[in-house]
């Protein structure tokens, strides 16, 4: 666990600057073991030390990979210089924003460690279930991933935390000939946040979803293609997060807001259909903990819901402190920086799309014509809110049940006009808890929603 | 204890361990990045990192450990925490490391960086936009140099002591006219000197001018089968894909690729010549040996079609007998064509020039559809205007071998030499398609 030596090192803060301080330490864990072969087997581990300093509308910042109280100091010197030295090209002086109530914020679990032959042993684990119940597999893949990270959080005019993101997931990758002889692939991934005990202590939650996810495969290798056009569609919760994040929360970002983004003129308006509602939670959602529970962000503000849609209204955005000021709203806790070396900026923490009333089986009886979209392996969106997922497994829906599946394709739309043709949306909201943003630096978050009912383009031949 | 020192007492640390073999790389890196928004600096940052990452091979187990500490202890602690991982794993006679080189030295790029010059540019960079492309919302701009000091050495006798340093601009704008805005578009350069004014280097002035007449955008409304002209960025992004699933390391060791055992046959066509050429005098930062610690070399991926050799390190090589490649970058040089640009563009009947494809990851089979991003509607020769909400797809693997026309132009960003190139037979769909 990290020690606080941060705190001591307040005195050193300009008094004429709004500073952080942030300590943090990186641990990485990754096994593969493709075909039964353990290709990568590897621990890695970063720490260090950044500072931010802010002045006239301009920050400064330094880090160094020491974790020392005498690196502290250089660091908050360094980033104080860079401050000063952006200044003098600043012509457009602005002021300071809020101060927030200071107070010590922490998290309820820290990191645990293990040795990497139980990451292995694990691994070998799963790789053995899969060779020995499907040997016609074309090829298998089990991969071990772990990304933690801890934070001490040191303000000059904020809260002050010490907080931790303990996260793992295994991803299983599956390859099976289709009847052409063509390749085909799917994916799943299992675990969240917590440490390998929490997510894999018993095996048989894993295998079930190993035997569902073979059944897929053997589908799709019988696949055929989409057909391409405007389509009604299903789409699963693990699609309808991907939504909440790529095509909503990323337009409803203040910095891309005012980057111009198509939320911009739109804030107060109908932007969905009544039934669409999309919140980022802080650290609780529905009354549990939600799978990526954020405390407190890197500039010391403490961590609330932002409310994004409501009844299908554009309600607010998300900020940073600077950017809140600039619109005059509170800020929620959305900044976060993922190496010890990264400045924070704008991110979505866990992004859902809330449940509705209809059973997803009404749902799926309702099309006469469309597809049941199970599974997305990415997204992106823009700007104008136009955005693309794609698609690595479905079903058609002929005449309400479910058809052949689908190969693999891409789906897009413009988020706006994609959620106001949304009428059905059920009742269970499943997430995601893998997620990693790109958004310049990888960022860890989480993603969930219901299925929901719309239409859609996709691609296909 | 400067890197150099650290290093040799690494590998006296290494050479402690019996019937160990191994290799690693200790660096210390310096950053400073610029940030502009909207017109204005608003960050500037100062990093300061170190790195040092080991790989053993013990009883023909291996394993790795990074650490970004550059202390005797820290080093030691690397070393130790990879041979527990590797005594972890299970014994494969393939995992290996490369025989001893003579020891070299390497310099790089710009070693004495002038701050005050790159701030200059940068500031002239966001008045040419104002001055120049008055439709254009500059959303940020990064204007960077890296230095970085490192040591690779392994227990074969190797010493590789490089040092580098490069200046790298980003810029990421929109289109936006009034209530009108296009979505986002990016451009990246990365050079040795800060000669030239940025708007003159790479494609930063033609990307503008895209995005600039990306306002106004028409809808493709039906679906036909067209050609496609992919511009140097979006073949990148085409050529990663084909090749990600085809002659890499994870694509042979799954037995997925369908290249695997086509060493020697025409896989795409005869108008493309695809190397990996870290040492190409027009690729600024590169590598100078590969993972394995082989000298890096520049190589023939792709020779007029024909496919000459595999991607594959040297794990791969020794587990599925192919052959090893010559260095571990895939630095992408492509050969230029004989088509001027604009004859390609008059050549075509109807189709797209695609910017970029937004998509998923195609699976190995090679299947993609993804949606056309900056891109441009082109009918009977000439460009109509740009498009939004349409979308392509195509077999990678049919595509390539369905290569039209290969541009005489090429962009160099520092990273990268590519032409366009123009592929038939792409399935282009609109909204109403």
């Amino acid at each position: 666990m990290l020690e606080d030596i941060l705190t001591k090192q307040k005195s050193f803060f300009d008094t004429g600057m709004k500073t952080v301080l942030r300590g943090q330490e990186s641990r990485f864990r990754r096994v593969i073991i493709q075909n039964g072969n353990l290709v990568v087997n590897a621990r890695s581990e970063e720490s260090g030390i950044c500072a931010r300093a802010y002045l006239n509308g301009a920050y400064g910042f330094a880090s160094t990979a020491e974790y020392s109280e005498e690196a502290a100091r250089k660091t908050i010197e360094a980033a104080t210089k860079n401050a000063r030295y952006l200044d003098k090209f600043n012509a457009d002086k602005k002021n300071a924003y809020p101060e927030i109530a200071g107070s010590m914020i922490t998290s309820p679990r820290m990191i645990i460690d293990f040795e990497q032959k139980r990451l292995v042993d694990l691994c070998k684990e799963i790789d053995a279930y899969i060779a020995k119940k499907y040997p016609d597999l074309l090829s298998r893949t089990v991969v071990y991933r772990e990304d933690t990270m801890e934070k001490i959080i040191v303000t000059s005019d904020a809260a002050d935390g010490h907080v931790a993101y303990p996260r793992c997931t295994v991803y299983v990758i599956l390859n099976m000939a289709s009847a052409e002889g063509q390749p085909v692939e799917v994916m799943d991934s299992f675990g969240g946040f917590g440490h390998i005990e929490d997510n894999y202590s018993e095996l048989n939650g894993v295998y079930e979803k190993i035997d569902e996810l073979y059944k897929k495969l053997h589908d799709k290798a019988e696949g055929v293609y989409a057909s391409a056009g405007v389509k009604t569609v299903i789409l699963h919760p693990n699609v309808a997060g991907m939504i909440a994040h790529e095509a909503v929360g990323h337009t409803v970002e203040a910095d891309l807001v005012q980057g111009g983004s198509v939320a911009g003129p739109n804030l107060g308006k109908k932007v969905a259909s009544d039934l669409v509602g999309i919140v980022d939670f802080a650290h609780t959602a529905f009354g549990d903990k939600a799978p990526l529970p954020v405390y407190i962000d890197d500039e010391g503000v403490p961590a609330e819901d932002a409310v994004l849609v409501e009844g299908g209204v554009l309600k607010g955005y998300m900020h940073d402190r600077e950017s809140a000021a600039l619109y005059g709203v509170k800020p929620q806790g959305n900044a976060r920086g993922y190496a010890f070396s990264d400045e924070p900026l704008i991110r979505m923490r866990n992004t859902c799309v809330l449940p509705g009333k209809d059973k997803l089986e009404d749902m799926i009886a309702s099309v006469d014509d469309g597809y049941y979209l199970l599974q997305t392996g990415n997204g992106q969106a823009d700007l104008t809110g136009e955005f693309m997922f794609g698609i690595t497994m479905g079903y058609e829906i002929k005449n309400g049940k479910l058809g052949k599946a689908i190969l693999d394709t891409t789906v897009s739309g413009v988020a706006f006009d994609m959620l106001n043709t949304v009428d059905m949306v059920s009742d269970t909201v499943t997430w995601n808890t893998s997620g990693t943003c790109g958004k310049k630096q990888a960022m860890p978050v989480s993603m969930g929603g219901p299925a929901i009912k719309c239409k859609i383009t996709i691609g296909g031949r | 204890m400067n890197i150099g020192e650290i290093a040799d007492k690494t590998y006296e640390y290494l050479k402690t361990k019996d019937g160990l073999k191994g290799d690693f790389t200790i660096s210390e890196t310096e950053t400073n990045e610029i940030t502009m928004k909207d017109g204005k600096f608003t960050l500037f940052r100062t990093l300061f990192d170190q790195d040092v990452s080991v790989r053993v091979i013990k009883d023909n187990k291996e394993g790795s450990a990074s650490i970004n500490k550059c202390t005797e202890d820290a080093v030691k602690k690397a070393v130790d925490d990879a041979i527990v991982s590797a005594q972890a794993g299970d014994a494969d006679e393939c995992f290996d490391i490369a025989p001893g080189m003579d020891p070299e030295k390497f310099k790089m790029g710009v070693l004495e960086p002038d701050i005050d010059k790159l701030m200059e540019r940068t500031e002239e960079l966001a008045r040419d936009i104002a001055e120049k492309h008055k439709k254009i919302k500059l959303i940020e701009m990064f204007a960077k140099y890296v230095k970085s000091h490192s040591v690779f050495m392994n227990t074969g006798g190797t010493r590789d002591e490089s040092d580098c340093g490069y200046y790298e601009i980003y810029a990421e704008f929109a289109g936006s006219d009034g209530d009108e805005t296009t979505g986002i578009n990016g451009t990246v350069v990365i050079m040795d000197n800060l000669d030239e004014k940025f708007i003159d280097l790479g494609s930063i002035e033609k990307d503008l001018a895209d995005t600039e007449n990306s306002l106004k955008p028409m809808k493709v409304t039906d679906k036909f089968e067209g050609d496609v002209i992919f511009t140097p960025q979006c073949s990148v992004q085409m050529l990663s894909f084909l090749l990600g699933n085809t002659v890499v390391d994870p694509a042979i060791i799954a037995g997925t690729s369908v290249w695997k055992d086509k060493v020697g046959e025409e896989v795409v066509s005869p108008l493309l010549t695809i190397s990996s050429k870290p040492w190409d005098k027009r690729i600024i930062a590169h590598e100078v040996h590969t993972q394995d610690g082989f000298r890096s070399e520049d190589y023939t991926l792709i020779e007029k079609g024909v496919l000459n050799c595999l991607a594959t390190s040297l794990y791969t090589s020794n587990k599925c007998k192919v052959n090893r490649a010559a260095n571990s970058s895939l630095t992408f040089v492509v050969d230029e064509g004989d088509t001027p640009y604009e004859d390609m563009i008059k050549s075509m009947k109807r189709g797209l020039i695609v910017g970029a494809v937004s998509c998923g990851h195609p699976g190995p089979n090679g299947e993609i559809s993804g949606v056309a991003k900056n891109s441009f509607y082109v009918e009977d020769g000439e460009i109509k205007g740009a498009v939004i909400e349409t979308m392509i797809s195509t077999n990678l693997f049919d595509m390539f071998k369905n290569v039209k026309a290969v541009s005489k132009e090429l962009l160099c960003n520092g990273s990268m030499v590519l032409p366009s190139i123009q592929c038939g037979g792409v399935t282009i769909s609109g909204t109403e398609g």
